[in-house]
């Protein structure tokens, strides 16, 4: 049972060394070990250390559920799994659950961009304004008033 | 989180300005194919590149792909004053109420109930007096509800019978009812289990597909049952002189009412016609009431419970006036878009 580990080392150089168990979430990272992309260490120079910290945080908390089958109930750890989530992502900042979501991405971990995708629209998408949300998403409104008013007019079954 | 904000005014509008900072479009409509679709109107007032990424055929595509289908209400109804059936959307508000919004593209389709739906199209079979240029080339039409686009379906022609074709749907297959005898006219039309089951004036029939014969079904000829439908594999029709909802379970062959609905249909005793329609597996109404010119399109989902016994429960869930105008409604239908 001699437990394999993996170095991973950010874009600003911070070094993590993982279980391999922990670290094959991500689709992408076996590729890069067949690639024999560095001989120890494997580069990701796509994500910065304080990003990469949080999707360790996430795989750790992760494995241990998926090869946690030798006792307990499966459902109440799954609902536990849930909650976790759930806190895990309403303590972010809005940058980092974008940088987030393009970690997940980059690193090709489903659950995790299923998860973090679902927390935008849920928390800033669902509910909200029109003005909340290009506030909150950050969008540029590019529509001149006559274009809203046509917009707005096509949609007019909506806001009545 | 860093944005390049300037203003863009002048540039070309076919160059759109990067939205939700630092995210590849391919990601964005993975939020927005998780938001529920009755935020889109808002979304589509946000900006020109939102409004174009949620009425994009993509984000249905990418729905699919995530499970995210959502059934969608349409209704067929009969504009009585320009003579021609138009499609209508039920939309939900974000504030929970709900309305039904016409389809621009589909305001024109040919008259009669023969709509039927497959996945996230709809099916026209027959006779089309309003569809002169299309009739040449085949009878049938296709209406994709992502685009909203109607299509005739190549090389198929239905052949013309004396009177309206009926149609339904087995196991992804379009089955199409004709009849010539003028004296046993075929007014109804459900699929239950498998089975095609019709109704003329007097007596109910089932057809086995692959038997090929016609049988007649006592116990379902029992009542003269109207603008049914089918859900769970239960027809559930409105019984005018009872004013209640009637169910007919085939594996038991027989009979009931819906339970639990009794107050609320008794609020609505003035309506003036109803259609029914499975709606993710609860049962849809539509039903009209009001003065002509002014009526009132009222729309109604039920949930529904078997319990012990086999006593079928109905729970309104909600229930809103979604329309109001001189209209006849022809079908509504199920999507899954």
């Amino acid at each position: 049972m001699s437990k394999k580990n993996i170095v991973l080392k950010s874009s600003n150089g911070i070094i993590f060394e993982v279980e391999e168990a922990v670290a094959l979430q991500s689709e992408t990272i076996p590729y890069m070990i067949e690639d024999d992309c560095a001989n120890d260490t494997i580069p990701l120079a796509n994500v910065t250390g304080d990003i990469l910290a949080l999707v360790i945080e996430y795989c750790k908390k992760h494995v241990v559920v998926a090869d946690g089958d030798g006792g307990g109930s499966s459902s109440s750890s799954q609902e536990d799994l849930k909650n976790w989530d759930a806190q895990f992502m309403n303590d972010l900042d809005q940058s980092k659950i974008f940088n987030l979501l393009l970690a997940a991405d980059f690193l090709n971990i489903k659950t995790l961009f299923d998860l973090t995708c679902q927390f935008v629209a849920d928390t800033m998408i669902k509910g909200k304004s029109v003005e909340e949300v290009r506030r909150t998403l950050n969008i540029e409104k590019d529509y001149t008033s006559e274009e809203e008013a046509k917009a707005r007019q096509e949609n007019e079954w909506a806001f009545k | 989180m860093e944005m390049s904000s300037k203003t863009r005014a002048e540039e070309p509008s076919t160059d759109p300005p990067p939205v939700i900072p630092e995210l590849p479009e391919d990601i964005i409509v993975d939020i927005l194919a998780r938001a529920p679709r009755c935020y889109y109107p808002t979304l589509s007032l946000v900006s020109k590149y939102i409004k174009s990424l949620v009425s994009s055929t993509e984000i249905y595509s990418r729905q699919s792909s995530l499970g995210c289908t959502e059934h969608c209400l349409y209704v067929v109804l009969y504009d009585i004053d320009n003579s021609v059936n138009r499609c209508y959307i039920l939309r939900r508000k974000a504030n929970g109420n709900s309305r039904l919004v016409l389809v621009p593209s589909l305001s024109s389709l040919p008259c009669g109930k023969r709509f039927v739906v497959l996945g996230s199209r709809i099916y026209v079979v027959g006779r089309m007096k309003n569809y002169c240029t299309l009739i040449a080339k085949s009878n049938v039409l296709t209406i994709d509800c992502r685009s909203h686009t109607v299509q005739h379906l190549p090389g198929v022609r239905i052949p013309y019978t004396a009177n309206e074709n009926l149609a339904d749907i087995i196991d992804g297959r379009i089955y199409i009812v004709g009849y010539f005898d003028l004296k046993k006219v075929m007014v109804r039309l459900v699929v239950m289990a498998g089975k095609i089951y019709m109704r003329n004036s007097k007596n109910s029939f089932v057809y086995e597909p692959g038997e090929g014969i016609w049988k007649m079904d006592e116990k379902l000829s029992l009542e003269m049952w109207k603008d049914a439908c089918v859900v769970d594999e239960v027809l559930y029709y409105y019984n005018w002189v009872k004013r209640s909802i009637r169910t007919y379970d085939p594996n038991e062959r027989c009979w009931g009412v819906l339970k639990g609905m009794e107050e609320f249909l008794q609020e609505r005793s003035g309506w003036l016609e109803i259609e029914m329609v499975s709606y993710g597996g609860r049962l849809g109404l539509v039903f009209l009431e009001g003065e002509e010119k002014s009526r009132k399109i009222w729309c109604a989902e039920v949930s529904l419970e078997r319990r012990q016994g086999g006593e079928i429960w109905g729970k309104v869930e909600w229930c809103d006036h979604v329309l109001t105008g001189n209209f006849s409604i022809m079908k509504p239908l199920d999507v899954m878009v």
